[in-house]
């Protein structure tokens, strides 16, 4: 087989099941690939090949014998450097926790092993899940496979760069303020924000309690459905889990939209952070497209992105600063500087602030829940710009903030990003639904809709 | 802010490690904390509550 590279994770583990692909040709084929590719995007803050390779090996013999572990027997996937491997680093991509050795794998690891899912290793973070690209850091930062010269998202770095580099097809991220989705637009792959709850956070080193996602990532909508499928569950031990509805989120993919109503947040990008150009352009063709498969396009209105932002990071930095101040204090320059001026921005936050927050908190989550009683679903801006040069630090804190997907983790809603389309510099531009709570199955319906009309899944950067 | 008052907010926070090796970060910071806190708007009705923090379809 040739290009095993771009080979879906639900096409690779039917070959493998099939017995028509070795889990051993394909581990070999992207270790190969990430040999030659790794040090120029700098995916990996540590490779564990040499045990991927053992478990291709042994996953080969099990199918062998007929037996088959689940849905990704044998499909390698990289894991963000904030979620616990049993017995390698976890680092957060932070001299604070440079020799940190998880104990234990994550809930969603262990999920994901349960389903034959091999690790392949650790992927690089923004540090702590905050910040962003930094150069001060033990590991250099992930770059983006559409252009080198450009940043690949974050905080999920090297999540989003590893997928559409085509080192291995599906990735775990999370997701505080738009973790997953910001990778996701600026490499041109699909991730998920599943609803707050859905995907127990068990084993994954926090930024924020109430804020904090796992989502999956891949390179289209059917894998992402995949992989939520097997992430997704109650965990009695995580507080913050929620008793879901069972998911067969692949179920509905093909669908299509014809009847839904989608609700279409302009305002978002066109008054809230007016958007690129090129963004704009993308973004009404694809509710143009959508309008033209049958769906009924209104206008939304909700916040402002800037109040949403706002309470987004009072309660985001107030969390992270129960949990970093002790290092903080003692270990100021063990930070880079990007994580340690966002971090210490909740020692000057009151409790008052704190509890104010929670409060217009629940008036957003109400807005946003009387806009999905009007329609099916949202869609959105997801960046407001092209992702911009990595070695351009003034522009990088100039466009990282203009997104419209913080409102998504204040409200807890399920949120997907994915391309909209390429800029005419050749770099992913996005877009954004959002769905009902636990209503992943509409999202990945639309995106699907979308997907299939634009070919989006097919396109992929010249590495 | 003024410097007096984020330094005496930075000691009492415990900062003075940071303060020291760090004075621009956390002056950085002390400007982003109060630019959000002034960016959001307080609940509408005085009897909101923040309870729960967070819980994903819980009939709001």
């Amino acid at each position: 087989m040739s290009d095993l590279h771009w080979m879906t994770a639900a096409a690779a583990a039917q070959a493998i099941a099939a017995r028509k692909l070795s889990p051993v040709e394909l581990m070999t084929a992207l270790l190969e690939r990430i040999a030659r590719l790794d040090p120029k995007l700098n995916v990996f803050v540590r490779l564990d090949g040499e045990a991927a390779m053992d478990a291709a090996r042994a996953a080969e013999a099990e199918i062998a014998t007929g037996r088959s572990r689940g849905p990704l027997h044998g499909v390698p996937v990289g894991i963000k450097d904030i979620i616990d491997v049993a017995g390698l680093p976890t680092t957060c991509h932070s001299k604070i926790l440079i020799d940190n050795i998880a104990a234990a794998d994550a809930v969603c690891v262990s999920r994901l092993r349960g389903a034959g899912a091999i690790v392949l290793g650790k992927l690089s973070t923004h540090e702590f899940a905050i910040g962003g690209p930094s150069f001060d850091l033990p590991w250099p930062p992930a770059r983006n496979p559409w252009n080198s010269d450009h940043h690949p998202g974050g905080s999920s770095s090297g999540s989003g760069a590893g997928i559409a580099a085509g080192l291995f097809p599906l990735a775990l991220g999370s997701d505080t303020g738009g973790s997953v989705r910001n990778p996701a637009s600026a490499c041109g792959i699909v991730g998920l924000k599943p609803t707050y709850g859905l995907v127990s956070r068990r084993g994954v080193f926090p930024l924020s309690f109430t804020l904090d996602h796992v989502g999956p990532m891949t390179r289209n909508v059917a894998d992402n459905a995949l992989m939520l499928d097997v992430i997704a569950g109650h965990d009695a031990l995580d507080p913050g889990s929620a008793v879901a509805p069972a998911g067969h989120y692949a179920s509905g993919l093909e669908r299509g939209v014809r009847g839904l109503r989608i609700g279409f947040v302009r305002h978002f990008h066109e008054t809230d952070l007016p958007a690129h150009p090129e963004v704009t352009a993308a973004l009404e063709n694809v509710a143009r497209t959508l309008q033209g498969l049958g769906a009924e396009i209104r206008d939304i209105r909700l916040p402002t992105l800037g109040e949403f932002g706002a309470v987004n990071r009072v309660i985001l930095q107030s969390e992270a600063w129960a949990i970093h101040g002790p290092w903080l204090r003692e270990r100021p320059g063990d930070y880079g500087q990007l994580a340690r001026r966002r971090l210490l921005a909740g020692a000057f936050m009151s409790a008052g602030d704190y509890v104010q927050a929670a409060r217009r908190r629940l008036e957003m989550i109400a807005a946003v829940e009387g806009a999905l009683r009007e329609v099916d679903l949202l869609l959105c801006a997801s960046a407001m710009d092209p992702p911009s040069r990595i070695d351009d630090a003034a522009e990088t804190e100039r466009t990282y903030p203009r997104q419209a997907r913080t409102p998504f983790n204040v409200t807890g809603h399920p949120a997907l990003a994915m391309m909209a389309g390429l800029s005419a510099g050749g770099l992913p531009l996005s877009v954004q639904f959002v769905g009902r709570y636990f209503g992943e199955g509409m999202l990945f319906q639309a995106a699907r809709a979308w997907e299939r009309a634009a070919g989006t899944d097919e396109r992929h950067p010249p590495v | 802010m003024e410097k007096a008052i984020i330094e005496l907010l930075a000691r009492r926070a415990g900062l003075e490690k940071a303060l020291a090796e760090f004075p621009d970060d956390v002056a950085a910071a002390a400007e982003q904390a109060s630019g959000s806190v002034a960016r959001m708007k307080a609940p509408a009705d005085p009897r909101a509550e923040p309870w729960p923090p967070m819980r994903a379809g819980s009939g709001l």
